[in-house]
């Protein structure tokens, strides 16, 4: 089956998808391996367990997931398989606020695990609090923000600004570059 | 040659990690060459004005501990009665506003302190230079696109304090 093939199928089910990215956006766990795949594809299940240091069982289960839900593909056809991501862009709208979920937000979702600061931050400001947050992480990475206009904006502290901007820049840099 | 080195809040969230390595160095760093980092006003009350931070790791700054040895300073009042400083800080929320493609009124006078603070101390002769450390990049760069304009070529440095930044920092960046 070719790429463009499978892509196609993932395209004629949305609904099924949407599930298996509400897993993504809610298990920190399972968006690192998706942006682990996005990011160094192809991996193999191998790679996964060594560089996220998640267990064996674990990893295999939820690239199972991410393939069914046409996540991630499988680029080779003997074993170890590699793995390949395919983009995410899903777009919610709900009573007029519309939010996309994009590899860049699922690399946020992903650092809750690796990164207290955005942990925290997800805590007292949500999923939602943290897309927001993003979008100006990529303003600040190219120099049409700073943290003092972001606190006013989004009604935080500046201090708490500033604190969530740098968390996010690696995130914000590493994807204003890959859209250039 | 005095040179001033202005810090900016994101300087000391930067730092901010539980082991405080990276404020251990900058520590070194800055009390290696001589120098203290003089805060603003306004950087000042950010960094202590919010318990809410405390719950980040990175919220806990360690920053009072360098007002007690006296390599972090807390700068005069800006005199915005001073037309220099005044004019330079409405010239600098013209510039962030346009470079942020923000209405005027929403870039407030706090945005524009940092530079505010450069002119009155090259004006006082306080300083022969200014280094501006922040992360704020709309006012680093509309520092180093203003100043030059009002008398002071040459005499700023805008530096990005970036993570790797710090992460080597050593005295000769205060040199």
């Amino acid at each position: 089956m070719n790429t463009m093939a499978k892509s196609l199928i993932g395209r004629d089910r949305p609904l099924e998808q949407l599930q298996t990215v509400a897993d993504l956006i809610e298990t920190p766990a399972l968006a690192r391996i998706y942006t682990y795949t996005e990011r160094e594809g192809p991996v193999t299940v191998g790679d996964l367990v060594d560089e996220l240091g998640i267990p064996q069982g674990t990893a295999y289960d939820y690239v199972q997931r991410l393939e069914a839900a046409d996540l991630l593909k499988q680029v080779t056809k003997s074993r170890p398989y590699e793995y390949d991501a395919e983009a995410i862009s899903l777009t919610l709208s709900v009573d007029g606020t519309t939010t996309t979920v994009t590899p860049a937000l699922i690399a946020a979702i992903a650092h809750v695990d690796t990164d207290e600061d955005v942990d925290v931050y997800v805590k007292r400001h949500g999923l939602d609090g943290l897309s927001a947050a993003l979008e100006y992480a990529f303003e600040q990475v190219g120099g049409t923000v700073n943290h003092r206009i972001m606190a006013r904006e989004l009604d935080l502290s500046p201090l708490e600004a500033e604190i969530i901007l740098q968390a996010l820049e690696p995130v914000a840099t590493a994807y204003t570059n890959a859209a250039e | 040659m005095t040179t001033v080195y202005i810090a900016d809040t994101g300087v000391f969230v930067r730092c901010g990690d539980p082991s405080n390595e990276k404020f251990q160095r900058l520590r070194r760093a800055v009390r290696q060459a001589g120098v203290s980092l003089v805060v603003p006003r306004r950087v000042y009350e950010e960094l202590g004005g919010d318990p809410a931070a405390e719950a980040y790791p990175s919220g806990n700054i360690p920053y009072p501990k360098g007002f007690e040895e006296g390599w972090i300073v807390v700068a005069d009042e800006l005199d915005y009665t001073d037309p220099l400083v005044s004019t330079v800080m409405d010239d600098t929320r013209r510039w962030i506003a346009n470079e942020t493609d923000r209405d005027e009124d929403t870039v407030e006078k706090a945005d524009t302190a940092l530079i505010g603070l450069a002119a009155q101390l090259l004006d006082a002769g306080e300083s022969d230079d200014i280094v501006l450390l922040t992360t704020d990049k709309p006012a680093g760069n509309a520092a180093e696109a203003l100043l030059p304009g009002h008398g002071f070529e040459g005499r700023i440095e805008y530096r990005y304090v970036s993570e790797g930044y710090l992460e080597t920092i050593t005295a000769s960046e205060f040199r």
